[in-house]
């Protein structure tokens, strides 16, 4: 069982030190497609964060259930994947059909994100890391995504002052987007062996 | 390769495991299906039918059902796919181009201005940011203050590569238009007038000038006197602010018309689409001479 | 039939530049910046991606008749998902040092966009051949972008570029001035600024003056 303060740790380093998208390079392409304003730029976030939670809780009890005891490690991404994808599509006709509002705000982010690198690499690398309890599981994948949310709004915000200013045609969209990535990055690095 | 007893144990497990979950999987999705349904737009599905289906976000959009729905509405998005590039671009356009306009005519850009630089009369050289904008914020560019500026503003809205300066006069080129009417806003004295081309090409009144007859005829050679003497010939001309103007409503290619043109004594009256004729030239009057105070 | 041959011509070519998927449609760069540290990382993942694109194109070309509209996306991430944990075993057995390296990447091209794009728009609507050219040029087409941004990171970063099998082998070793000893080139940094500059060079090569 883990103590509080090694969950706390758990989330500030996964959602800080260990950015999903600076260091792990994950979810760049909803991130440099997304990022152009701050309030889908928002949405896409809250979107990450509840499918990565939802889909981090039901593959570790999926791993720790069926694959693990069984010895059914090959099929592992092939399981993963079907559960992740039917799940989020039944909660995204759900909060269709019901919470239209909320539907408008981030519901339309889910298919977007269910076959994206950053949902299925978080739950590889809470398998990856050997995470052997849920309530850890659950922590780091709520960080993750709050890690992913906090990168994509500072994103935005540049981005949208980006507009403004004078980039030479040939960076303009994709390469001069990637490059404040780069420079985000080195910023981040800076948080590196925060957490011993 | 022997597989053993653990071997085949796994193979019989792993069968099972993606039997159950794919049974379990299919009916939760197909309960719901049913039970959730939402209404959607036709116009928006068959957009998101012609789209790659990637939901990769190039766009700047939630994926290709946020976009399809986002394009209906804001045609001049046209274009955002990357993945799609150009086939998805002119299929998107065919589809809205059914549904753009009543009596299903589709919808393309009349610039109503014909004046090249030498039908011009300018007060001075302009020396600043080359842009219809900015340029329009200056009193005095061109003696006209409300032809087109041929600093192109319009050009650089569009995604198909359809708008040209030619002789500082924007025009448009209509194999290459999709009617998507992104260029209307590029323009900051509304020149740009997206019309039904019920036939082509469409007889258009090429200008815009709201003066009267002899400050027109000082400031532009091929500009609309307002003479009025089209609206004698049909009633498919109508004079305001002396400024004539076809009525697409009642407009029919005739013989009234056709003399209606002819007469004019500016030639401000134009063909404008697919297969018209060229602008006829018009000798400069009083070439330079500044307007009479 | 010759329209038959310029289609599968065309599909093979289309990959390679016009429609190069990392430098043209700018997809799959989670790997491109994940495994461009070194060129054997970055030709591993390239054969990995070849090797599930050309799988998955031809059965998916294959069962193009039976694919239900709304259950389209979900039976191509599972053929690509089969495919993949092929790739992966097969790597874990033969290449361990490189799968470990390598980690969670081979199993994200699960996910690759680039993938899933070409299954959806080219295998889904047309026949084997044709989807075969496709697979096989656009992944060598990934292929090439990848290792021309590995060789430079790798170059910049380390000096030289060295295969490891069982022992070590260094193809290229360059003099040991500053320029070629840039750690930031390995780090995520230098991931992303060359990836960024090397699309402005795209760019900046195929847009037509007008």
């Amino acid at each position: 069982m883990q103590t509080l303060e090694s969950l706390l740790l758990g989330f500030i380093g996964i959602m800080i030190v260990n950015n999903l998208v600076f260091t792990k390079f994950l979810g760049t392409c909803p991130y440099l497609g997304v990022s152009g304003r701050i309030d889908t730029a928002f949405g896409m976030g809250c979107a990450v964060t509840f499918v990565v939670t939802l889909a981090g809780a039901l593959t570790w009890t999926l791993d720790y259930l069926v694959l693990i005891p069984y010895g059914l490690d090959v099929m592992r991404y092939v399981c993963y994947i079907l559960v992740i994808a039917g799940a989020v599509q039944l909660v995204e006709m759900y909060v269709r059909k019901f919470f239209p509002v909320l539907y408008e705000s981030f519901g339309i982010f889910l298919p977007l994100i269910t076959t994206n690198c950053a949902i299925l690499g978080m739950c590889l690398f809470i398998n990856l890391w050997g995470i052997d309890n849920l309530p850890e599981a659950v922590v780091l994948s709520v960080g993750a995504g709050l890690g992913f949310t906090l990168a994509i709004c500072i994103m935005a915000g540049i981005r949208e002052n980006l507009e403004l200013a004078d980039v030479p045609a040939a960076l303009r969209g994709a390469p001069i987007t990637l490059i404040t990535a780069g420079l985000l990055t080195l910023a981040f690095m800076g948080f590196a062996g925060m957490i011993r | 390769m022997m597989i053993g007893a653990t071997g085949m144990q796994t193979i019989i497990f792993s069968a099972l495991l993606m039997i159950v979950l794919g049974l379990l999987f299919s009916v939760m999705l197909l309960a719901a299906s049913i039970k959730l349904k939402v209404e959607t737009d036709p116009k928006v599905e068959q957009i998101h039918a012609v789209l790659p289906n990637v939901d990769c976000g190039a766009c700047g959009f939630a994926g290709c059902a946020s976009y399809a729905k986002a394009v209906a509405q804001d045609p001049s998005l046209i274009g955002r796919c990357s993945p799609g590039g150009a086939a998805t671009a002119a299929k998107i356009a065919a589809v809205l181009n059914l549904q753009i306009s009543e009596g299903g005519a589709p919808k393309r850009p009349i610039i109503h201005c014909r004046a090249c630089q030498q039908d011009k009369t300018y007060y001075g050289e302009y020396r600043g940011i080359i842009g219809c904008t900015s340029a329009n914020a200056q009193p005095i560019v061109q003696a006209c203050a409300f032809g087109c500026l041929g600093f192109g503003g319009c050009v650089r809205r569009c995604r198909f590569n359809a708008l040209h300066i030619i002789d500082g006069l924007a025009v448009v080129d209509y194999d290459k238009c999709t009617g998507c009417g992104a260029c209307v806003a590029g323009c900051p004295r509304g020149l740009i007038e997206m019309v039904p081309f019920t036939q082509e090409p469409m007889m258009v009144v090429a200008c815009s000038s709201k003066e009267n007859g002899r400050m027109t005829r000082a400031m532009c050679s091929v500009g609309c006197i307002g003479c009025g003497l089209c609206a004698k010939q049909t009633d498919v001309f109508t004079v305001k602010g002396n400024l004539a103007r076809v009525d697409y409503a009642r407009y029919q290619p005739s013989e009234a018309a056709e003399t209606a043109r002819q007469k004019c004594p500016t030639k401000a009256i134009v063909f404008r689409g697919k297969g018209a004729p060229a602008d006829e030239k018009v000798s400069k009057t009083a070439a330079g001479a500044p307007a009479a105070s | 039939m010759a329209e038959n041959q310029t289609s599968v011509g065309r599909s093979f070519l289309a990959g390679l530049w016009d429609e190069n998927p990392v430098l043209r449609l700018i997809l799959g760069m989670c790997p491109t910046l994940a495994v461009t540290t070194s060129l054997q990382a970055a030709l591993t993942m390239g054969a990995s991606v070849i090797f599930v694109l050309i799988c998955s194109n031809l059965v998916v070309s294959a069962m193009r008749n039976l694919l239900k509209p709304h259950l389209r996306i979900l039976m191509f991430t599972l053929t690509i998902a089969a495919f993949v944990t092929i790739a992966d075993l097969f790597l874990k057995a033969y290449q361990p040092e490189m799968s470990a390296k390598l980690g969670p990447y081979i199993p994200l091209i699960i996910v690759n966009c680039i993938i899933i794009c070409r299954a959806e728009a080219c295998a889904s609507k047309n026949g084997l051949l044709v989807s075969l050219a496709d697979a096989l040029g656009m992944g060598l087409g990934f292929t090439g972008a990848l290792t021309v941004l590995a060789v430079i990171r790798e170059l910049l970063a380390t000096g030289q570029i060295v295969f490891t099998f069982s022992r070590s082998f260094t193809l290229v070793r360059l003099p040991d001035v500053p320029l070629f000893r840039m750690a930031g080139m390995a780090m995520p940094v230098g991931a992303f600024l060359m990836l960024g500059l090397m699309l402005g060079l795209v760019k900046l090569l195929t847009t037509k003056r007008t």
